[in-house]
């Protein structure tokens, strides 16, 4: 190789990445950061209800905003969405993974059926169970009518119009179509660890909770994690379940923080898109707080 | 090389902006004289037989016939998510040409629709009934055109009433909520209170009316008036008494509509669009059920609540001469009529009315609407309404006063 060839071929080969990396950083820059760039910007303007941009708002979005009396319990109601859903999915997951990978005839169907509530709309998903539960004629209230513990068309036969019960119901669906994804997470971490591990346990002597406990657990930390992760992000970010079953009603006593911002986005735009940030925020947090807590770095690298 | 580097950038950037949507294409108008108007409409249909898209469809198959430059694309959307989607169209500037349904004074004052006489015949605005010309307009020009109108009275199940040892229907509150009580007693439900987010305004209106209340006085806000907040510790308590079905602040009209027409609710208040739902329902028999003026508090309504749903015509894509053959050619008699029949709901037009002054369904109710009471016309009445949707339900968990007082906060604070 000649030892100088002029500035040009330097350049060329500095610039050569770039080629490759250039529409990567355009798409992401475009479809990711542009929109979250927006979405900062429009939380410190004011729009009149039909979208029109009549000038700054400053902080008064956010200030209108904290002044919302039902906020509170918005957010607090949020939290315990996601904690729930989140440690009842990763629990059930757990256990169907390693139902699943154990051998038994039917276990390509039984694997095949488990997808079932992933393939299917959620919204669908979700107006079924609404079907399912209308107080006078849903399947859930025919049959607890027939053993005797319900009376049609009662306070207690109407589970979504109780904001209680319609919460732990929407809750119930949440987990149900969450339950695929992150079993199948588990599923694939379960198979990666190898058999003779807990062959050489058995000849040892210890017991299958002992060696699920010390052996199977401590692999499956990284899969779990992962599956952890994007499952708090979803459930956070989940709309169409509560919005299809309750509309977030009555008045707010079932929306979390995503609802409540589309209930918002109808008359304040404003007001919702600082709604979204605070929600962005929130979700960043989360996570940071969610990977320094699972010291994620010594697990997953 | 730099230049190949340019190229895939600028061609990555063009790829990524023709999927956001942010690349440039064509609105409505067409390069060879033909233009392609957008009507969006409500949906006055209990199923896909009789959904007024199939309404609407008809109307611009036979007007393209006649105007082959003018194609009208149809869309209707369910009443549940009209407001919502008309909204969010508008919001991002997606303009359509027409909408048919809810009217809303706020985009008149936004400067968005164009008046009514720059998009009709003369004939055909003269044509209009005239109590309901107000609603419509905005600083003195009338922007809203009624397509159809309806007035509400209160059914009940003669049947129920029978088997409760009921003679009379209700006159007052109190004959409410007696005789609501001796039907629940039969299992059922007294009174279809339907404050759930899909009309409530309506529902909310038809109670406060009771009590010589409503949502103005005289172009003033009255939201949280002591006749309101009087009227509202009443509902409430009717609720609480279980005189109503459980929990009505998720209740839509639609649904409770329904279960009426099963035969599972005393009284219930309703409009001519409930007959074909009763009649589907095939539980009761025209002599099972009958319609009475809405009881008040001290005696039955002799006003009651006129609704007119409205044409609006958006300037946004500049389609006036288009929008105006349109609207000249939907507004004649046999498509009121169709409208009329097809949903049992009332003209609009003079010409229309006369068209069916003598058919028996209709006579009592055309008869009402004259001196009928309309919701306020103000540009704040959709953010108004669109709250009182998601929180007059409340009134039964928290303290009807302070429901009205933030609902009267959101009026007067303005958009």
């Amino acid at each position: 190789m000649p030892a100088r060839k002029g500035t040009a071929a330097r350049v060329t080969r500095t610039a050569a990445p770039l080629l490759w990396l250039g529409p990567a950083i355009a798409l992401v820059g475009v479809v990711v950061i542009w929109p979250v760039v927006v979405l900062f910007r429009t939380s410190l303007q004011h729009f009149t209800p039909n979208g029109f941009l009549i000038g700054s708002a400053g902080m008064d979005n956010f200030r209108a905003l904290f002044d919302e009396p039902d906020l509170r319990g918005i957010l607090l109601r949020t939290v315990a969405w996601v904690v729930v859903v989140v440690a009842v999915t990763m629990l059930l997951s757990l256990a169907l993974a390693q139902l699943f990978n154990q051998r038994f005839p039917g276990r390509r169907v039984a694997r095949w059926a488990l997808i079932a509530p992933w393939a299917a709309s959620v919204v669908m998903t979700s107006l079924v169970f609404r079907w399912a539960l209308d107080s006078n004629s849903g399947v859930v209230n025919v049959f607890l009518h027939d053993l005797g513990l319900v009376k049609f068309g009662s306070n207690e036969a109407d589970w979504l119009g109780r904001p209680f019960s319609a919460f732990v119901w929407m809750m119930i669906v949440a987990v149900f179509v969450s339950l695929p994804f992150s079993t199948y997470a588990l599923l694939a971490g379960l198979q990666t660890i190898p058999p003779e591990l807990h062959e050489a346990a058995r000849v040892d002597g210890a017991s299958p909770w002992r060696s699920y406990r010390s052996i199977t657990l401590p692999l499956l930390r990284p899969a779990f994690l992962v599956a952890a992760l994007i499952n708090v992000i979803n459930v956070f970010n989940s709309f169409p379940i509560i919005w299809e079953m309750t509309g977030g009603g009555p008045g707010h006593e079932t929306s979390t923080t995503t609802v409540f911002m589309y209930q918002l986005k109808q008359a304040y735009i404003g007001e919702s898109a600082a709604m979204s940030v605070i929600n962005f925020l929130l979700v960043i947090i989360v996570v940071l707080v969610f990977l320094k807590a699972t010291r994620w770095k010594d697990q997953v690298n | 090389m730099k230049r190949r580097l340019l190229g895939a950038v600028s061609l990555a950037l063009t790829a990524a902006l023709t999927i956001t949507g942010c690349g440039s294409s064509g609105g409505g108008g067409g390069t060879n004289g033909t233009t392609t108007l957008k009507l969006v409409a409500a949906d006055y249909g209990t199923g896909p037989e009789n959904t007024s898209q199939k309404y609407w469809q008809d109307i611009a198959d036979a007007f393209h016939k006649q105007n082959p430059k003018i194609t009208v694309k149809v869309q209707t959307i369910n009443w549940n998510d009209f407001d919502d989607q008309v909204k969010t169209m508008v919001q991002n500037h997606n303009y359509p040409d027409i909408t048919e349904g809810d009217y809303f004074p706020d985009f008149a004052q936004a400067k968005l629709l164009y008046p009514a006489k720059d998009v009709m015949s003369d004939s055909t605005f003269k044509n209009l009934i005239p109590v309901f010309a107000n609603l419509g307009t905005y600083n003195g020009t009338q922007y809203g055109m009624p397509f159809t109108t309806s007035s509400r009275t209160m059914f009940y199940n003669k049947k129920l009433f029978t088997q409760a040892g009921i003679a009379n229907p209700p006159q007052t509150w109190d004959d409410v909520k007696t005789d609501a009580l001796k039907i629940k007693a039969l299992g059922k439900v007294g009174f279809g209170l339907p404050l759930g987010k899909e009309e409530a305004q309506a529902e909310t209106l038809l109670w406060m009316l009771g009590n010589g209340g409503g949502y103005q006085d005289n172009g003033k806000w009255t939201i949280d008036s002591s006749q309101n907040v009087e009227t509202m510790q009443f509902l409430a308590d009717l609720v609480k008494s279980g005189a109503t079905e459980p929990n009505p602040g998720t209740k839509n009209r639609t649904d409770l509509w329904k279960q009426f027409a099963s035969g599972d609710i005393g009284m219930i208040n309703g409009q001519g669009a409930l007959i074909p739902i009763i009649k589907s329902g095939g539980k009761l028999s025209d002599a099972d059920w009958a319609s009475v003026p809405i009881p008040g508090k001290t005696g039955p309504l002799d006003k009651t609540l006129g609704v007119c749903d409205n044409v609006s015509a958006f300037n946004g894509n500049g389609h006036q001469a288009q929008i105006k053959a349109f609207l000249d050619f939907a507004y004649q008699d046999t498509y009121q009529v169709a409208f009329d029949k097809e949903y049992d709901l009332l003209p609009a037009t003079n010409s229309g009315v006369q068209a069916l002054s003598s058919d028996p369904v209709f006579a009592p109710f055309l008869k009402a609407l004259p001196n009928s009471v309309q919701y306020p016309n103000d540009p704040v009445w959709s953010t108004v309404k669109s709250q009182i949707q998601t929180s007059i339900g409340t009134i039964v968990s928290k303290d009807p006063k302070s429901v009205l007082s933030a609902l009267q906060q959101t009026a007067t604070k303005g958009s």
